[in-house]
C-alpha cells in the first residue's frame, strides 16, 4: 500500500474513532460528576434553602429525573450539537464556550510561538556548540523553566513588571473600561485588528505580554532541551560526518542536513504542547485573570455546573483528537519513512 | 559592524514598540468613570437570583429597596413612604409607597410593579423560601399601598423587605421574564442604570430622574480579577480606583491598611457581617457530651488566632451574631482558659492516658480556614496535649456544604453572612429546628448547619420573637443566643469587616449597615 494510501486510511480510522472516543469521554464525565459529592442545587441555593425551595430548583434543572433518563437526554442534544444550558447562568453552554476558548487559543498560540523562539533558539544554539557557556546557559535555563512552578513564576513576573515596574497591565485582556471591539471571531487582537480600532490593538497586546510570555518562557525549557538532545544526535550521525567530509560548510551542514532529521520529534513534542494548551493553562489563567476556557472549567467544576463541564471537556476533546490528526498528517508529509 | 547594526535595530523597533503601548496605556489614565474592584463574575445581575456580595453590590446601585437600616440601625423607608403597619392579630402589613418614582424604562413604580417583584421572587428567587415561609399572600390595596398577609405573625419580615434581593423590577422590562431570569438585563428604580453587562465588566451610569439624591460620580465600572494578587496590583499599580474587600488575602488586606495609614490610599469600613465559627456536630460521641463541647469552648486562644491568620484584621468573636445588631456589648460564650478546659476534660475521664482527638475539617479552598485549623491545632498542642488533639482535615467546600446535612464532620470551620442585618438572620439558620429529640435535631436549620444541635426553650423563644418587636425582641433574641452559648454547638472565632481602599483622589469609600458600599457617594476630587 502506498503511502498516501496508508495515511488516509489512518486518518479515516481516527476521524471514525473520534465519535466513539467522544462518547466515551462524555459518558465518563456525566458519571464522574454525578458521583462527585457537591450538588448544584447548593452551589446556586446555598445550604440553608428549605426542601420545597431545592426540589422545585431540583425539577427545574431536570435533576429530579433517573439518571439514566438525564444521560440519554444528554446524549440526544449532544448527538444534535447541542451542549445544553448552564445550571447557573441558564446561558447555552455553546455561547459560554465561544467566548472563552478564543481567549484560550490567543494565549496559547502566542506563547507557543515565543517558547518556539526562545526554546529552539537556545536548544541550537547549545547544540551547535556542546560544553560551551551558552549550553551549559541553556542547560541551566531548560532544567528552570521546566522545574520552575508555573503559579510561582507567574506571580513574580506580575509582581516585578506590573506592580514594581509598572511597564504593563496587571491581567485580563483589556484595560478596565475599554469597551471590546464586536466580537468577529473571538480572538481580540484579531478583532480589534478587523475594526481598526489601534487603542484596542495595542491594549490587548499590552495585555498578552505578561501571561504569553510566562507561559511561553515556561514551555521553552522543554523545547530547547528536545532540540538540544536530538540535534546532538543527528548530528553524530554518519551522514553528517560524509557531507562534512564532502567539504560542506557547518552551517549548511546544520541547516540542510541536521535540522530537518531533527523535527519530527520537535514536530510531535510541539504538537503534545499545543494540545494540551487548547484546554487552557488554569494558572496562568488564573494569575492573569485571563478570562479562558480553563478558568471557565474551573469555576463550572466548583459550581457543579454540570453541562458547562460536560461541553468544555467535549469540545476539548475534540479539538485535541483534531490537532493529533493534523500533526499525524503533517509528520507522514515531512518524513517519508513513517508508516501507519 | 553587522552585530553592532543589528542591536541598534533591535532597540530602535523596541523603543517604538515601548513608546507606542506606553502612550496606548495613558489614554485610559484619563478615566471618566469610577473604577471599582472586586473576585468573582457576576453571571446574573436578576435580583431573584444573586447571591454573591459583588452581584448584591451592583444591585443596590441599580435599584432601590422598600426600606433600608439606617446609621442608627434602624429601619427607614426607602421606596417605601412610611414604616409598616401591622394589624392587631400582627398578619397583615401595610406599606404605603412613596409616588412619582419611575423605573429606568419609564415605567412608574408603583403598588403592582412591587406585587409583580415580590411574587416573582417568591415564584422563581433562590432565596424565595426566606419569603415563602413566611408569607400567605401579597395583595395590591391601592395605586400605592401594599398588603402583605403573612401565615404567621414575623416581626423581622421588615427586616427581611431590606435585602437586595427584593429588589423591585419594571414589569414592563420584565414581562416575558415573570418566570425565569433576566440575567443580563436590569431595569429598576435606582440611582444607575446599566450602560453594559458581560460577565467580566459591568458599566453603570446616574440615571437622570433619579427619585432621590443623585450620585456624585459620572458612573461606576465593575471590574473582577480571579485572584487577590492581581486585585492587590490592580490599585498598587492604580489600574482601578476602588478595591473591595472579598477574597483579598489577610498579608494583602494588612499592606493595604498600612497603606491607608501612610496616607497613600484611603480606605472604608463597614459593620462587621460575616462571622467565622466551628460548628460541632452535637449528635455523637464524643461530642454529643455537653461537657466536652463546653470544654471546647474554653480552648480557642481567639487573639493569638486573629493575630496569626489574619495580622489582626479579623476581630476575635464570641457571640453568633455580629454585636452591633444586639446593639448593646454581647459575649455570652467564654474567653481562652485552658486550665478550666482541662479541668472539664478531666471530670469527663479525659487527660493523661486518654486524649481527646477531634477531627477538624476545613475549606481547603479558603486559604484563612486553612490556617485557622493549623493555628488551633499548633495552639492545643503547646497548651493541652495532654487532653486534647485536633487531627486536620482539609475538603473543598462544595462538597462540605453538601456533606454537612448528612453530618459528615466533628468539627468544621464555617462562615455565615445574614441575608439581612437582624440578629434573627444569623440564630435561625444555625439554631431553629422543627422537630426535637432531647437536644439532637432531626429536622431543620440545625440539621442543614451540621451541629444537629437544638434545645426546645430556644426553639420557643425564637418563635416567640417573631411575635415580638423593639427591645423585647433583642432581649429575646440575647436570651436564644446564650442559649445557644451554653449548648456550645458551635464556636464563634472572629468577624470580618467589609473594607475597601481607594486611590487618593477618590473620596473615601462609604459602606451600609447590610455591609456595601454606597456606590453614589464614591467622587473623583
Amino acid at each position: 500500500m502506498s503511502t498516501k494510501k496508508a495515511l488516509f486510511k489512518y486518518i479515516l480510522s481516527r476521524l471514525t474513532l473520534l465519535p466513539i472516543m467522544l462518547w466515551i469521554i462524555s459518558s465518563l464525565v456525566f458519571i464522574l460528576l454525578r458521583i462527585a459529592p457537591g450538588d448544584p442545587v447548593d452551589a446556586i441555593l446555598g445550604t440553608r434553602a428549605n426542601e420545597f425551595a431545592r426540589e422545585s430548583l431540583r425539577i427545574k434543572l431536570g435533576l429530579d429525573k433517573p439518571l439514566i433518563n438525564q444521560y440519554i437526554e444528554y446524549l440526544n442534544q449532544l448527538i444534535h450539537g447541542n451542549l445544553g444550558i448552564s445550571l447557573n447562568t441558564q446561558e447555552p453552554v455553546k455561547v459560554i464556550i465561544s467566548k472563552a476558548l478564543p481567549a484560550s487559543l490567543e494565549l496559547a498560540i502566542f506563547s507557543i510561538l515565543i517558547a518556539s523562539l526562545v526554546g529552539y533558539l537556545i536548544g541550537f544554539l547549545g547544540a551547535v556548540k556542546p560544553e560551551s557557556k551558552i549550553d551549559f546557559s541553556g542547560r541551566i535555563f531548560g532544567i528552570a523553566t521546566y522545574a520552575l512552578p508555573p503559579f510561582w513564576a507567574a506571580m513574580l513576573i506580575q509582581i516585578i513588571f506590573a506592580v514594581f515596574l509598572g511597564l504593563l497591565p496587571i491581567g485580563g485582556r483589556l484595560p478596565p473600561g475599554a469597551i471590546p471591539p464586536p466580537p468577529i471571531t473571538g480572538f481580540l487582537l484579531l478583532d480589534s485588528i478587523l475594526d481598526k480600532n489601534v487603542e484596542i490593538i495595542f491594549s490587548s497586546i499590552q495585555h498578552l505580554i505578561l501571561p504569553s510570555v510566562t507561559l511561553g518562557i515556561l514551555l521553552s525549557g522543554i523545547f530547547s532541551r528536545a532540540l538540544r538532545l536530538n540535534l546532538e544526535e543527528v548530528l553524530k550521525k554518519d551522514y553528517i560526518e560524509a557531507a562534512k567530509s564532502r567539504g560542506i560548510n557547518n552551517s549548511r551542514v546544520l541547516v540542510k542536513h541536521a535540522l530537518p532529521n531533527t523535527l519530527l520529534p520537535i514536530l510531535t513534542i510541539t504538537g503534545l504542547t499545543v494540545s494540551s494548551l487548547v484546554g487552557g493553562a488554569l494558572l496562568i489563567e488564573i494569575t492573569f485573570s485571563w478570562p479562558g476556557i480553563a478558568l471557565g472549567l474551573q469555576e463550572a467544576i466548583n459550581q457543579r455546573d454540570y453541562p458547562v463541564v460536560q461541553g468544555i471537556v467535549v469540545v476539548i476533546s475534540s479539538l485535541v483528537v483534531m490537532i493529533s490528526v493534523c500533526i499525524d498528517i503533517a509528520i507522514a508529509y515531512i518524513d517519508p519513512r513513517v508508516s501507519y | 559592524m553587522l552585530k553592532l547594526n543589528c542591536i541598534r535595530n533591535i532597540l530602535k523597533v523596541s523603543s517604538i514598540l515601548l513608546i507606542l503601548l506606553q502612550l496606548s496605556c495613558s489614554q485610559y489614565k484619563k478615566r471618566e468613570n469610577i473604577i471599582v474592584a472586586s473576585a468573582g463574575k457576576i453571571e446574573s445581575l436578576d435580583p431573584a437570583q444573586a447571591n454573591t456580595l459583588r452581584t448584591l453590590q451592583i444591585l443596590s446601585a441599580l435599584g432601590d429597596t422598600l426600606y433600608k437600616i439606617n446609621k442608627e440601625g434602624n429601619l427607614s423607608p426607602s421606596l417605601a413612604k412610611d414604616l409598616p403597619k401591622v394589624s392587631k392579630n400582627g398578619l397583615l402589613i401595610d406599606i404605603p409607597l412613596k409616588e412619582n418614582i419611575s423605573f429606568h424604562d419609564g415605567s412608574i413604580f408603583n403598588a403592582e410593579a412591587m406585587a409583580f417583584s415580590l411574587n416573582r421572587f417568591r415564584k422563581i428567587g433562590t432565596l424565595n423560601y426566606l419569603l415563602n415561609d413566611k408569607i400567605e399572600d401579597i395583595e395590591v390595596k391601592g395605586k400605592f399601598l401594599l398588603r402583605i398577609k403573612l401565615k404567621k405573625p414575623s416581626s423581622s419580615l421588615a427586616s427581611l423587605l431590606t435585602s437586595v434581593n427584593l429588589t423591585p423590577v419594571s414589569p414592563d422590562s420584565y414581562s416575558n421574564y415573570k418566570d425565569s431570569f433576566n440575567n443580563k438585563k436590569f431595569v429598576g428604580t435606582g440611582p444607575y442604570f446599566l450602560e453594559s453587562f458581560n460577565s467580566s465588566q459591568q458599566i453603570i451610569k446616574p440615571f437622570k430622574n433619579y427619585w432621590g439624591e443623585k450620585p456624585l460620580n459620572k458612573g461606576i465600572n465593575f471590574i473582577n480579577y480571579s485572584n487577590s494578587s492581581t486585585l492587590f496590583g490592580a490599585i498598587k499599580t492604580k489600574e482601578v480606583d476602588v478595591l473591595i474587600s472579598n477574597s483579598i488575602d489577610d498579608l494583602q488586606r494588612l499592606t493595604l491598611n498600612n497603606m491607608a495609614k501612610k496616607d497613600q490610599l484611603k480606605s472604608g469600613e463597614g459593620d462587621p457581617i460575616e462571622i467565622g465559627y466551628i460548628t460541632f456536630k452535637s449528635n455523637k460521641l464524643p461530642l454529643e457530651n455537653k461537657v466536652v463541647r463546653k470544654a471546647l469552648s474554653y480552648t480557642i486562644d481567639r487573639e493569638l488566632i486573629s493575630q496569626q491568620v489574619s495580622f489582626g484584621t479579623r476581630e476575635p468573636l464570641r457571640s453568633i451574631v455580629p454585636p452591633q445588631l444586639h446593639k448593646k456589648e454581647f459575649k455570652p460564650w467564654p474567653k481562652y482558659n485552658p486550665n478550666t478546659a482541662r479541668s472539664l476534660l478531666k471530670t469527663e475521664g479525659y487527660c493523661g492516658t486518654e486524649i481527646l482527638s477531634i477531627p477538624l475539617t476545613f475549606r481547603s479552598n479558603v486559604p484563612a480556614d486553612k490556617l485557622l485549623a493549623l493555628t488551633w491545632r499548633d495552639q492545643i498542642k503547646r497548651d493541652l496535649s495532654d487532653c486534647l488533639e485536633i487531627t486536620l482535615n482539609g475538603i473543598e467546600s462544595t462538597t462540605v456544604y453538601k456533606q454537612l446535612s448528612e453530618g459528615a464532620f466533628e468539627a468544621v470551620i464555617l462562615d455565615w453572612t445574614g441575608a439581612y442585618p437582624d440578629p434573627e438572620a444569623y440564630l435561625t439558620p444555625l439554631l431553629s429546628c422543627n422537630e426535637l429529640n432531647n437536644n439532637s435535631c432531626l429536622k431543620g436549620e440545625a440539621v442543614f448547619s451540621g451541629s444537629f444541635w437544638g434545645d426546645k426553650k430556644l426553639q420557643e423563644l425564637l418563635e416567640k420573637s417573631e411575635e415580638i418587636d423593639g427591645e423585647n425582641r433583642l432581649n429575646n433574641l440575647i436570651k436564644v443566643e446564650k442559649l445557644a452559648a451554653q449548648g456550645g454547638a458551635y464556636l464563634p472565632i472572629w468577624l470580618v469587616n467589609p473594607k475597601a481602599w481607594s486611590l487618593k483622589d477618590i473620596s473615601q469609600p462609604e459602606f451600609s449597615k447590610d455591609g456595601l458600599i454606597i456606590l453614589k457617594n464614591l467622587e473623583r476630587d
